[in-house]
């Protein structure tokens, strides 16, 4: 006897925020009493194509699950039918079917139907309110709700990321104004590997000339933008109109300052290296920045650079080779670094027509390639030199296509950030 | 102490610590999402080899393609705790394996050099076979 009708229970009606649990995937469902006999189960099979399965229902009670198939295969046997087709439905029947309460969230049934092997998901499982029979739930309808609790998540998340993002460009608008009114022949390339990321440039023009600093955070993604956030604060706070002329100070105020803020101080640090692991070493920031700063004076026309782990190129036209200006070895503001660290300034008197370009590691740490090796320094700066005669933007987009065409199928490794300008 | 050894993973290394026989290895690459989770354990059972107080020799193969920031802070601590073993009276051999083209790691490798002199270095290229 049938004695309830389906009707399915739209999945999209899941509240966003709420908990979804059993009850989400609920089915009402046919159901049979013992009293039925394996004839009366065969024919409902026969009038019901869609039925997988038929729940045994007892005073209220789920006792067990007739599976369509095994059902069919039993009663097909010879003089299968002629024993058993009188007799009670619960001959063939699975005594021990999946059987929850619908108060049970998704995420635990998901766990219970993979402990209970293949045939939760085959046959689907019963669900019950306090130990009473309410319905079935079928393994594809839970998939589906996974993947929709999958899909919102991920949403929300991707959501949250790209208004990050609006921020994390904001910050750069200034940068980019004051380069666009101040270099003629010029490009910039900022390119975060998830959206968001740890590279950041920063320039800014004076009535005497312009501070220019390329900036690679640890990390990439959503920790990688805060620290850029941190690092863009910070610098704004410390280069001030008198500090502008020496970039290897601004770079020690920086240290100073964000060792102390992010209490990145040595002793802290000790204690992580060579020590059991404890959960709170893992809580401990060793985070800071590698980067070029510069200053170019518009009257004498001299650069002054200083790096942290980050050097500059300089092109020059009619040699063969780029020349390299080399940074300190030392990062800014990670606990490894000493609190008075002093970093040096480097000069260069600059010819017109000189191009200048500052990199993170990205390209160069990219695998790729044919060796599946990093894409290197070397083949970067033959190439810079071979295009220095085209105009910047040309420049970056044949950078850009070479650097495409190493990594290929290699998954991105790290934030790309490249700055180009020609004096 | 027991051979410690850690199966490679698209985001981190191999493991292969051969303390029966002072042999070291860690090959691959590495980009783990939590560098410090993956290597503290390294690290710590390194330290605790390198705390028995016989005198050792010991030799350390890497050969690794890519390590991210977060994982060069940690490699750094590493070579360091190599290093001091040395002042210890411990005597290691570093082999540097790179690449015969690949100018970043054995650049990599040559900061190591000058920064940590105790090691024996010595630096292998690869050359495609």
């Amino acid at each position: 006897m049938l004695t309830q009708t389906q009707s399915f229970v739209p999945l999209a009606a899941i509240k966003p925020g709420s908990i979804p649990t059993a009850r989400d995937i609920l089915l009402q469902y046919p159901v049979v009493s013992p009293a039925e006999t394996n004839n009366e189960i065969l024919h409902i099979f026969a009038e019901t194509p869609h039925l997988i399965g038929l729940p045994v229902i007892e005073e209220g009670y789920a006792i067990g699950l007739i599976n369509r198939n095994i059902f069919m295969d039993s009663i097909a046997r010879p003089f299968h039918r002629e024993i058993f087709g009188k007799k009670s439905c619960i001959a063939f029947m699975d005594k021990t079917p999946l059987v929850v309460e619908q108060s049970t969230s998704i995420q635990d049934l998901s766990f219970l139907v993979v402990d209970a092997g293949k045939k939760a998901l085959t046959d689907g499982l019963i669900i019950v309110e306090n130990g009473r029979y309410v319905g079935m739930g079928m393994g594809h309808d839970l998939v589906r709700v996974i993947s929709n609790m999958q899909a919102q998540k991920n949403h929300i998340v991707m959501e949250s990321i790209g208004y990050a993002s609006v921020i994390q460009k904001s910050y750069l608008r200034s940068s980019r104004d004051d380069m666009a009114s101040t270099l003629k022949d010029y490009f910039i390339h900022w390119e975060p590997r998830d959206v968001v990321g740890g590279d950041y440039y920063y320039f800014s023009k004076f009535d005497d000339g312009f501070f220019v600093a390329i900036i690679d955070c640890t990390g990439h993604g959503v920790p990688g933008a805060f620290m850029t956030l941190i690092m863009a604060s910070t610098l704004d706070h410390v280069l001030t109109h008198e500090k502008r002329h020496n970039p290897a100070e601004v770079l020690s105020m920086m240290n100073r300052l964000v060792k102390v803020s992010l209490g990145q101080v040595s002793e802290k640090v000790e204690s992580i290296i060579g020590e059991p692991v404890t959960a709170d070493d893992e809580a401990t920031s060793d985070d800071g920045m590698d980067a070029a700063f510069c200053w170019f004076d518009m009257k004498t026309n001299v650069l002054t650079y200083a790096g942290a782990k980050m050097p500059i190129f300089i092109s020059q036209r009619g040699e063969d080779e780029l020349i390299t200006l080399d940074g300190d070895r030392k990062g800014v503001g990670y606990a490894g670094t000493p609190m008075d660290f002093v970093w040096e300034n480097k000069e260069i008197t600059l010819k017109k027509d000189d191009c200048i370009y500052i990199t993170t590691d990205g390209i160069i740490d990219q695998i790729g390639g044919e060796k599946n090796i990093a894409y290197g320094k070397k083949r970067l700066r033959q190439l810079l030199q071979s295009c220095r005669h085209l105009p910047m933007i040309e420049q970056r987009n044949i950078v850009m296509d070479a650097f495409y065409t190493y990594q290929g199928e290699h998954f991105r490794r790290d934030d790309v950030t490249i700055l180009g300008f020609r004096i | 102490m027991q051979d410690f050894y850690i199966p490679a993973t698209a985001m981190s290394p191999e493991i292969d610590f051969r303390f029966s026989r002072h042999v070291l290895n860690i090959k691959g690459e590495s980009y783990p999402e939590n560098a410090a989770a993956f290597y503290n354990q390294v690290l710590s059972q390194l330290t605790l080899y390198l705390s028995s107080p016989e005198h050792k020799s010991i030799e350390v193969n890497v050969e690794l393609k890519y390590f991210n920031s977060s994982s060069t802070k940690i490699l750094l601590k590493l070579f360091e705790i190599l290093n001091d073993a040395v002042h210890a009276g411990n005597s290691i051999t570093l082999n540097w394996y790179h690449d015969e083209d690949d100018d970043t790691i054995l650049e990599f490798g040559e900061d190591l050099h000058s920064d940590y002199e105790r090691l024996n270095f010595n630096p292998i290229a690869i050359s495609a076979a």
